[in-house]
């Protein structure tokens, strides 16, 4: 299942599907509160999980009074068995079905199959997919990777029709056949997207009107659903409903919506599936993905799901949300390879119709597979081994200074091994800077003192350790920024702070990096940070380990873990550079800055946790704004991710360069002279895929620009 | 007391999911305007459901009603009657449609539907009361709720929106005003 090839058809079929539907659902959401809504939805949601019990029996009850008939199945097998033996009593040799992920997760068209009776799909995605031979590749949109021409194929083949292939004409093949098919079943199989106990009523949300269709033609109508979609109340589902249509397709609602309580013909089956959500529902850390309502929302939006799409990045489900469900459904070693592919930027989480958070899931997803299964050799030697010794690291890295004349080249890394090309080929490789910051740092202590006298107090410098090793450059001029608006700079240590151990699922390597960073760090002022995933480690994901620990370990090793005040104390006190800046130095900026604007053009690049975690992108914007006496040019396109994001970058190499390469003809497309950003890894990245193109583009993070500018003066 | 505003939101929505709508006063103006649709589809019949007949005034068209889901796969035109609109997204709102209805409604390739102006609500939610009272009859068969906006619908290829892929390719509303006055 590794990703081996990027599908550039397919890519540019997401990018576009993605391009059509954010500006849709914009549209449809305009003048509405999504926050709000959205707030809402979680509530209900929770509160529906916490009391789903009663609801399924109150549920139940009122179905049944209808005349449906409710069964309940443990697993997949279950499920399958129930609906073979109902279809089995009805004399039913076809089923015609309307789109069912449920159905997928338990393989029900197989298993019918095998008894001989014909599962036969009628959402034409899915009838398009069935007659290729082959699974969705999106929840909402399953033949998404198939072009016009390659649907005329199929039909030709499978139908033996003569195909024009111009979409109205294979439309109008589609509505002909599946009409001839639900006319003639004896039976229909559809989903549910809610469940509503007060009525037994099931909610069905369709565009094409098969599931109408497929729900009141055939005698016999099986719904396949799943416990979690239980709300209480039919007020509760049109919340859902206002939230789902607009969040899938951005349409304000779709063409059709049904409330269906009790048989509409002969008979009636609901059968209710767990599959192991009821595990889920009482594991504390993770029961907040039952709020899922399948919109598919976090899948537009995953940088990753749009370069390789649901065929590489599902097992039945898809995308980071996919790797949770399908730890619990089929197995926490099926959800390896799903854990594996999210970058972790958490972009899906600004879009997520219930507020899961996806992406801190998937991190503790991770720790769980290292936990149970050991994890990755190499990973182990350098996060455990290597990241959270700073000893060893700064020993390392000094080598690979003594070593610099000879493995080194214009600053690129040179003469690599073999096996690294693979991630030197797209973007060179920076080799170790020649001095640390540390050394720079304290080579340029009588140069910040002449700028100002520290009146304002200590602050603590944290660089971060490809600042710290890499690009000191950086360091140095945020040192001289914040001197110059009157701080006393101390530079904090140059460790890593424990993050890609953390992502990676390494707690352990994690928290040791952490405390050693944490316990230096102690004292007055405030702590700023050049590279938001640091920020993210020292203000969140640190502090946050720590009580975790606490929790499960009262009483253990307390000596070595610092109190939850104190903790909290710091965390308050660790704030990103342009953040910190555009919140309490905008005043002094103004005194400083040149009054004139800059000759050179600037366009903005967003990092990941810069944006979707910290929130800081529009404070980045507000200072260079303020420095270059220009708003910064946005960088057009789908995609936003510029493919580092750590360890991601060596597991998925492919992926990055292709993320990368789209970054990259963005940055080309503004045309601006340079290329700001906040975060050292997407600094690496991007220096590094401009400079294997050839790009005249400069890459800097935004206290360089700022610096330069200060000393325009 | 119809509020013009709802009505005008109501027609603006139904349009940009795909609908036509037409406006008329009083239900011997809808009859014409059905009359003449038909006569621009080149047909006289009508499948009509029992909602519309016992509205009345359906007597001067040819009505037909379908025996079995095949007949009513071959009906050209159909038309019905919703019980309510709702002007945020332009949907039709239909509680518990027979058999007989819910395949006028969706098998039909052109559907004519018949709307009181008087009944249209600002958004979903305005109903929910109204649902869940209906879906929560006692006893059986149950009830249904049908929420139509637009005509059947597909982005399955190559994500380009293409009309009537199971469901009809046509759907035109018919806003009555003083639909209850009588003929």
């Amino acid at each position: 299942m590794k990703p081996r090839d990027v599908d550039a058809a397919l890519k540019a079929a997401l990018q576009s599907f993605y391009e059509s539907w954010s500006g849709k659902r914009a549209t449809s959401f305009a003048g509405s509160d999504f926050e709000a809504l959205r707030e809402r939805l979680a509530k209900v949601r929770d509160a529906a999980i916490d009391d789903q019990e009663a609801l399924l029996a109150r549920f139940e009850e009122e179905a049944r009074r209808h005349g449906s008939q409710v069964l309940r199945a443990e697993d997949g097998a279950e499920a399958n068995r129930i609906i073979l033996e109902i279809l089995e009593r009805h004399g039913a040799k076809t089923v015609v079905k309307s789109k069912s992920m449920v159905s997928e997760e338990t393989g029900l068209n197989a298993a019918l199959a095998r008894h001989g009776v014909a599962a036969r799909e009628t959402d034409l995605g899915e009838w398009i997919v069935q007659l290729a031979g082959e699974a969705p590749t999106h929840m909402v949109m399953p033949a998404i990777h198939l072009t016009r021409a390659g649907v005329a194929r199929i039909f030709a083949v499978r139908l033996g029709r003569k195909v024009v292939d111009d979409i109205p004409s294979l439309v109008r093949i589609a509505r002909e056949e599946l009409r001839h098919e639900i006319l003639a079943a004896p039976a229909g199989l559809t989903g549910a997207n809610a469940l509503i106990a007060e009525s037994g009523a099931v909610m069905l949300v369709t565009n094409e009107g098969n599931g109408r269709l497929v729900s009141s033609l055939p005698p016999v109508h099986i719904v396949l659903t799943t416990t979690e979609k239980v709300l209480p109340n039919t007020a509760d589902a049109l919340l859902l409903l206002r939230l789902l249509t607009r969040n899938a397709t951005g349409q304000p609602v779709t063409s059709y919506v049904s409330f269906i309580a009790g048989p509409h013909r002969a008979a009636q089956y609901i059968v209710l599936l767990d599959n192991h959500r009821s595990e889920l529902r009482t594991d504390p850390r993770f029961r907040e993905v039952l709020r899922c309502i399948k919109c598919s929302a976090c899948l537009n939006v995953c940088p990753v799901y749009q370069v390789v799409g649901g065929g590489v990045f599902s097992h039945v489900y898809m995308g980071g949300i996919g790797s949770l469900l399908t730890a619990w459904i089929h197995g926490l070693r099926e959800s390896a390879d799903l854990a594996g592919l999210c970058l972790g930027c958490h972009r899906c989480e600004e879009v997520c119709a219930t507020k899961i958070p996806i992406g801190g899931l998937v991190a503790a997803l991770r720790e769980r597979l290292v936990r149970e299964t050991g994890g990755r050799l190499w990973k182990r030697i350098a996060l455990d081994g290597v990241l959270a010794r700073p000893a060893l690291q700064r020993g390392i890295f000094r080598a690979g200074r003594a070593a610099r004349p000879a493995i080194q080249k214009e600053g690129y890394a040179r003469g690599l091994p073999l096996w690294m090309k693979k991630y030197d080929r797209f973007r060179a490789l920076p080799a170790p800077a020649k001095k640390s910051l540390t050394r720079l740092f304290h080579e340029d202590e009588a140069g910040r003192r002449r700028d100002a006298g520290g009146a304002k107090g200590p602050l603590t410098l944290f660089p971060g350790c490809l600042v710290q090793n890499i690009y000191p450059g950086v360091g140095l001029a945020a040192g001289r920024v914040l001197a110059r608006l009157g701080y006393e700079v101390r530079l904090g240590p140059g460790g890593c702070c424990g993050f890609p151990a953390w992502n990676a699922g390494h707690t352990d390597a994690a928290l040791r990096a952490f405390l050693a960073v944490f316990q230096v760090l102690e004292g007055e002022g405030p702590i700023i940070t050049l590279c938001p995933t640091c920020t993210t480690m020292l203000a969140r994901v640190g502090p946050e380990l720590v009580r975790e620990r606490r929790d499960r370990k009262p009483g253990g090793r307390r000596a070595a873990v610092p109190e939850v005040e104190e903790l909290e104390r710091c965390a308050g006190r660790v704030a990103a550079f342009s953040q910190f800046l555009a919140c309490h130095e905008k005043g002094a900026l103004e005194r400083l800055l040149p009054g004139s604007g800059t000759a050179e053009s600037i366009a903005y690049h967003d990092s990941c946790h810069h944006k979707y975690v910290l929130g800081a992108s529009g404070a980045s914007r507000e200072i260079l704004k303020m420095a270059s006496g220009a708003e910064p040019a946005e960088l057009p396109g789908a995609a936003s991710c510029c493919g580092f994001a750590g360890v991601f970058s060596i597991d998925h190499a492919e992926v990055s360069e292709a993320l990368l390469a789209d970054r990259l003809a963005a940055v080309s497309a503004a045309g601006a002279d340079v290329v700001a950003l906040d975060c050292p890894g997407c600094l690496l990245q991007i220096r590094g895929g401009c400079a294997r193109r050839g790009l005249k583009v400069e890459v800097r993070h935004t206290a360089e620009i700022l610096d330069e500018r200060l000393r325009d003066r | 007391m119809v509020n013009a505003g709802l009505v005008e939101r109501f027609a603006a929505a139904a349009r940009e999911a795909g609908a036509e709508v037409l406006g008329v006063s009083g239900l011997n103006a809808a009859f014409s305007a059905v009359a003449g649709l038909l006569d621009k589809e080149k047909t006289k019949k009508v499948a009509a459901s029992a909602a519309v007949q016992a509205a009345g005034g359906a007597d001067r068209l040819l009505v037909s009603l379908p025996r079995n889901p095949q007949e009513f796969s071959q009906t050209r035109v159909s038309l019905v009657r919703a019980d309510y609109g709702i002007a945020e997204t332009g949907t039709l709102v239909r509680l518990d449609s027979d058999d007989g209805e819910k395949m006028l409604w969706t098998l039909a390739a052109t559907c004519v539907c018949l709307l009181d102006r008087d009944r249209i609500v600002p958004d979903v939610e305005s109903l929910a009361g109204v649902l869940s009272e209906h879906l929560s009859r006692p006893g059986t068969p149950g009830s249904q709720v049908s929420l139509v906006t637009g005509p059947s619908r597909t982005a399955d290829i190559e994500c380009q929106l293409t009309i009537g892929v199971q469901g009809p390719s046509r759907l035109v509303i018919i806003l009555v005003a003083g639909a209850r006055g009588g003929r």
